[in-house]
Formats: C-alpha cells, sequence, structure tokens
C-alpha cells in the first residue's frame, strides 16, 4: 500500500492504550481502512462486520417498533383497539403515538452507547484527536470558549 | 362560517372561533422575540465562509441537539401535526411517526459519515462524491424546490397565528382577504430579517429559537390541561383518558386513511427526514463525529418532546371545541382553518389571559421563522454557492456570491407567499410533500453515495432524474389541478389511491435504487480516489477537527479543501 496516512496515529495509539490492546485493537492496527471496500451487506473489516452487526439489530428492532403496531391493527383490530388498564388509552394508538417516538429514542441512545463501546473494545481514542485537532487546527476557529 | 363546500375557498382560510384583532401585549412577544433574534446574530456574526457555513465546527452535542430541534421543528410541528391529529384521527399520527423515528436511521447510517465527510452543503456532497457539477445542479435545483414547498407551509401557519394577533386587515390590498394579506406581511417580515440576519450566529439563534417553542409548547399544553381539569403534571400519559369520550373519530384506526395510505406516508416521511438537506448540513457543523452521534440523540430527545405533547393538545383542543363551539365531527364539523390553530385555540377557549396565549402564538411563529431561515438559506446557497460560483461563474466575487444568495431569497419568498395565498393542503400536508421530494432524490443518493463505493456519476444522475420525475407524477395529479380553476383533483383517483403525493417516495425510493444501481453496474466504476473518500468516511480511525474526507485521502490534511 503506498501512500496511507496511518503512520503517525499509529504512533499516537501505542501510547494511549496503555497496553489494553485486544485481539480487536491488534486487526485494528493492522487494517488500512482505505484499501478495504465499502459494502453494506459484505462489510470487508472487523471493526465494520461488528458496527454492521449493532447497525442491523437496532434497524430490525426499529422497523418492528415503527410498523408494527399499525400492522397488527390492521391485522387484529378489536384485540388492538382494547383499552388500557390506568393509562385509558386504546392500544393501538398508544404503541403509535407514545410507543414508536420513545422507540427511536431509546434505540439511538443503545446504539451511541454500543458504538462507543466498539471504539474502545477497538482502541480508538476520539478525546485524543479532538484535543490535538483542536492545537494543530487553524487558529481562526476560536470557539469562542463556550464548549462544554 | 361553516366552510362547507359551496362557500369559497378564500372564506373557509379564516378560522372561526379564532378571536382575530390586534392584541398589544402579544405584538410587542412577537417583535421583541425577532428583536432579540437579530442581536443575538449580531452578538455572535461571523467572518469568514468556514464559520458562515459550518459555524467553525465547533458546535458540541447539547447546543447542537437544540439547533437539530428548533431546525427541525417547524410550524408543521407545531400547528399542523395537532391540527392533523385533531381532524384526521389515527392517520394523523402519521406525522408524529414519520417526523421522530426517522433520527434513528439518520444516526445509524448517515450522521458520522456525513461529519466524516465533512462539506458545506447537500449539494456539495452530491457533486464531490460524484464528481459531477449536473448531479451537483440537480440536487441544488431539488433544495431549492423542496425550501420552496416546505415554506408554503410555514406561511400559512405564520399568517393564521398572525391573524390572531394583528388582526383582519382583509381588503387593505385590494383583492386579498384577511389571510392573504396576513400572508403577504409575514412573508416579508421573514425575507426582511432574512436579509437582516444573513446566517449570522444561526447555531447560537436556534439554541434559543428551540427554548422558546419548547416552552410555549409545553407551558400552553399544561396550563391548558391543569385549568380544564384534564390533567395534572404529565399530560402527554394523561389524555388518555379522555380519548373514549372523544368519539371514535379520534382515535378509530383507518377510519379516514387506509392502511396502505397510512405505511407509504409514514416512509416517505421518513425517508424524506434523512435527505432533508437543512437537516443533514446539521451534522457538518459538529467538532467530532462522536459529537455527530450523540447530538443526534440529544436532538430526538428534544423533538420528542414536542411530539409527545402535540397529541395531547390535539386531544384537549378538540374537547374543548366541541364544549364551546359546535361539535369538532361530523357535518358542518370543525374546518380546515381552525384546525390548524387548534393549539392556540385550545389555550384562547380555556378563557386564559391574553398575553398567555400571546406566547403560545408567538411560539408557533418561531418554530416557523426558524424553520424557514434554515431552508431559505439551504436554498439560496444552493443557488449562489452550488450553482452559480460552482458552474455558471467560476470567478464569481464575495460581493457576486452575496447578492445572488440574497435575490434567490427574495425569489423564494415571492414564489412561496404566492402558493401560500390559496394553499392545497394542510401545513402538515405541504410540508410531507417536500419530504417525500426530499426521499425520492436526495436520500437515495446520500445513502448508495455513502455505503455503495460504486455508485458512479451515470447512476446518480439517471437516479437523480428518475426521483424528481416520480415525484412529479403524484404532484401533478394531485396538487397542480388546485391552482387550475379549470380542473379537478385529483386527475386519476387511481393513482392518488396508490401513489398518494403525501407517501409517494414508498414507490420512487426503491425505483430510484433500482435505477441507480443498475446503471452504475453497466457503466464505468468510479475512480479509485473517489472509493477511497468513501471508505475514509467510514474508516473508525479519528479524525481532526478541521479536516475532511477528501483531505485525508489525499495528502493527509496539509492543505484545506480546494473548492
Amino acid at each position: 500500500m503506498p501512500d496511507n496516512n496511518t503512520q503517525d496515529s499509529t504512533d499516537d495509539r501505542t501510547v494511549t492504550d496503555g497496553g489494553v490492546a485486544g485481539q480487536a485493537g491488534q486487526a485494528h492496527r493492522n487494517t488500512d481502512y482505505l484499501s478495504a471496500e465499502v459494502n453494506l451487506l459484505n462489510p470487508s473489516t472487523q471493526f465494520m462486520r461488528d458496527h454492521l452487526r449493532i447497525v442491523w439489530t437496532g434497524f430490525v428492532i426499529w422497523v418492528i417498533a415503527v410498523w408494527g403496531p399499525v400492522t397488527a391493527t390492521y391485522l387484529a383490530t378489536d384485540t388492538m383497539t382494547t383499552q388500557m388498564p390506568v393509562l385509558g388509552f386504546p392500544l393501538h394508538y398508544f404503541l403509535v403515538a407514545f410507543g414508536a417516538p420513545t422507540s427511536a429514542l431509546l434505540l439511538s441512545f443503545w446504539y451511541s452507547r454500543k458504538r462507543d463501546a466498539l471504539d474502545e473494545k477497538y482502541g480508538i481514542d476520539h478525546g485524543a484527536v479532538e484535543s490535538a485537532g483542536r492545537e494543530s487546527g487553524d487558529a481562526a476557529a476560536a470557539d469562542g470558549g463556550v464548549d462544554e | 362560517m361553516t366552510g362547507a363546500a359551496t362557500v369559497p375557498l378564500q372564506e373557509s382560510l379564516l378560522p372561526e372561533a379564532l378571536n382575530i384583532s390586534f392584541k398589544l401585549l402579544p405584538a410587542l412577544l412577537v417583535i421583541g422575540m425577532l428583536g432579540l433574534f437579530l442581536a443575538i446574530g449580531f452578538v455572535f456574526r461571523v467572518a469568514d465562509t468556514e464559520d458562515m457555513w459550518v459555524a467553525g465546527r465547533s458546535i458540541g452535542n447539547v447546543e447542537n441537539g437544540m439547533a437539530i430541534g428548533a431546525n427541525w421543528m417547524s410550524a408543521a410541528s407545531y400547528l399542523g401535526m395537532a391540527a392533523s391529529i385533531a381532524l384526521a384521527g389515527f392517520y394523523g399520527l402519521v406525522y408524529v411517526v414519520g417526523w421522530t423515528t426517522g433520527y434513528f436511521i439518520l444516526l445509524i447510517f448517515m450522521a458520522a459519515q456525513l461529519r466524516r465527510f465533512g462539506k458545506y452543503t447537500a449539494p456539495d456532497f452530491v457533486g464531490d462524491r460524484f464528481n459531477s457539477d449536473g448531479a451537483r445542479a440537480i440536487a441544488a435545483i431539488t433544495t431549492f424546490l423542496i425550501g420552496f414547498v416546505y415554506a408554503i407551509g410555514q406561511a400559512k401557519g405564520m399568517a393564521l397565528v398572525g391573524l390572531y394577533i394583528f388582526g383582519d386587515y382583509g381588503g387593505i390590498i385590494p383583492g386579498l382577504d384577511g389571510y392573504q394579506v396576513m400572508v403577504v406581511a409575514m412573508m416579508v417580515i421573514t425575507v426582511g430579517y432574512l436579509t437582516l440576519s444573513g446566517m449570522m450566529g444561526a447555531t447560537k439563534n436556534q439554541a434559543v429559537q428551540y427554548t422558546i417553542l419548547i416552552i410555549a409548547f409545553v407551558a400552553g399544553l399544561l396550563v391548558v390541561g391543569y385549568t380544564n381539569g384534564y390533567s395534572t403534571v404529565l399530560p402527554q400519559l394523561e389524555y388518555g383518558m379522555l380519548i373514549d369520550d372523544l368519539g371514535s373519530e379520534f382515535s378509530e384506526p383507518f377510519a379516514t386513511s387506509s392502511y396502505y395510505l397510512w405505511v407509504a406516508t409514514t416512509f416517505s416521511l421518513i425517508v424524506g427526514t434523512c435527505g432533508l438537506p437543512h437537516v443533514l448540513v446539521r451534522f457538518y457543523t459538529v467538532e467530532s463525529e462522536r459529537t455527530a452521534r450523540w447530538s443526534t440523540v440529544w436532538g430526538l430527545f428534544f423533538i420528542c418532546i414536542l411530539y409527545w405533547s402535540a397529541p395531547a393538545f390535539a386531544a384537549f383542543g378538540t374537547d374543548l371545541y366541541t364544549q364551546n363551539v359546535d361539535p369538532t365531527y361530523g357535518d358542518p364539523g370543525m374546518t380546515g382553518a381552525a384546525s390548524e390553530v387548534i393549539v392556540v385555540l385550545a389555550a384562547q377557549l380555556s378563557n386564559l389571559p391574553q398575553w398567555f396565549v400571546g406566547i403560545v402564538a408567538a411560539g408557533g411563529i418561531a418554530a416557523a421563522i426558524a424553520t424557514v431561515a434554515g431552508l431559505f438559506i439551504a436554498g439560496s446557497s444552493a443557488i449562489s454557492h452550488d450553482i452559480y460560483t460552482n458552474i455558471i461563474n467560476e470567478d464569481a466575487t464575495q460581493r457576486q456570491q452575496i447578492l445572488v444568495g440574497r435575490l434567490s431569497i427574495v425569489a423564494l419568498g415571492v414564489l412561496t407567499t404566492l402558493a401560500a395565498l390559496d394553499p392545497a393542503s394542510s401545513i402538515a400536508a405541504l410540508v410531507g410533500y417536500a419530504f417525500a421530494l426530499a426521499g425520492s432524490v436526495l436520500f437515495p443518493m446520500f445513502f448508495l453515495g455513502m455505503w455503495w463505493e460504486n455508485a458512479n456519476r451515470p447512476g446518480a444522475l439517471a437516479g437523480m432524474t428518475t426521483g424528481l420525475v416520480g415525484w412529479s407524477i403524484p404532484m401533478i395529479n394531485e396538487i397542480v389541478p388546485t391552482y387550475v380553476s379549470s380542473l379537478e383533483a385529483p386527475l386519476s383517483a387511481g393513482l392518488a389511491q396508490w401513489m398518494p403525493a403525501i407517501g409517494s417516495a414508498l414507490i420512487t425510493l426503491p425505483v430510484v435504487f433500482i435505477v441507480t444501481i443498475a446503471v452504475s453496474l453497466v457503466t464505468e466504476e468510479p475512480d479509485i480516489e473517489t472509493k477511497r473518500v468513501v471508505r475514509q468516511c467510514h474508516s473508525p480511525e479519528p479524525m481532526g477537527q478541521q479536516q475532511a474526507a477528501e483531505d485525508v485521502v489525499t495528502d493527509g490534511g496539509e492543505t484545506p479543501a480546494d473548492d
């Protein structure tokens, strides 16, 4: 592989790893992502395989949460329109009006947590680059010091 | 006042039961609010283009989340959604589902990758990814069209709320009734405001705009629920007890629509969410891809606060209307115009003080202005940056670019005003058409461009053309005839049933995918440079704050992007 630019960041990682790099970290270090094909259906790197497993799991649950209740209501109208105890909603109404948006929110939270965990597993540290990027970045990029 | 079919359309555009008159305190509230936006814009004004387009890529999680929320929640969320739920019952919930759940798809498939790609506008992505000025131009035209169609709904919402705050000035402009005069007035204010403020401190402004509109909405709901004895502290869950009393029209499934229409509409709204230029551009503004992800979670949370509340507002408003005015359902029933302001009506019918109703109404105007600002900026930058500067006049000076940008904002304003004088549909549906367009043309390009490295220029051109044509067919069938007096909409009932304008992406999207993939397969693969940019978008390797994928791939990020 000719001009890829992984050298400098690899050096960084050996320091920040602190020796925790397991098999996943090794694989990450040995991967040249710019030579590995991007394919949604047939991922070519170990990281992409792990990532897409999370993505597809979330996607399937999401499809069920979004169109499951309305399809069930279409197929079994009487069962789905019974009134819920305590809240008083017809079941189908609650699952659609409250259930679907809430599921999407919880799934998003779950995905972001999973994705962070994946970064950790592979020994990827965004924090180091964020601060390094800021120092070496354009001086004009003053952010007014408002970052949290 | 009944809005029966024999009454000319213009007259039924005045919402009955709404207290239309000039009100000093609410008017001062709106003016003060606009002044505040301008002041914030002035304090956080920007000097260079990097800051102008992508806010220096310095925005953090919560702030970007609020900006996503403000950008997102327009008059369609604030007014239109409750209106649809009140009038169309269970079918109205498609907007609640379609306008929230799409963010998950955006998150898992696109948010971080977009941050890594790191361009300035949506047409920029299409043009650079597919190495084609033609594709860039189609994307820019689509962006302009989206801004136009989307803003019609906003103009309608602003005008209806404006009637409550400023009163009826029908006849001041010859031939125009009170609603139409208000459309003109509100659009003049909006365009003037945009010309003054530009993109100055837009992100800071959006955080403030979000705060204003969510407080107005939730406080309104809490007070309406409490004073009428509907609810105590959690109206979002307590309105369930009320549903049984509202009549079967409110909750009966598939009473006003088929199961197919339900699925088609939600699908269209979801993919539209993932293709709207003013939404996508929010991911270019953040400091890192991790922020891109978490700010999506925050954004969705902020959006959900309003979307959990809107059905409750619709339920309270429906009940109050039935008790105080006329039965909501049956003949004559509530008119479309009255339903569009059900949120304001609910507050007014609860006998709340005028300034409080004014706050609820002002929130609607804040929502509409925040979104129109985002849309018009996206639309005008598509014309000035992507078409004029990149294609027509590559040596354009800064002054020329800004002039073209301003002119396109005015053009958008004029077009929108004209179309909003006699709008063809409800606010939510009008906005829905823009989603169908974004989902038909832009989403497939972003998705395939990001996830399939072999998608190429001819594929993109063929796909986008197909998407535009596919979207136009039901629009010509259902919407255009309402503007032509000699025609009756829809032209073909069968087409309207299976390819409804509001849900056309369900048909168009798979066709565009197939066309793009097929044409890409039979033509030459994109060059290795392009493929490496796509791979860089998916690499887990962290990138610097100011880097775009292209920089890393070409030279390790030593020189800035050269477009």
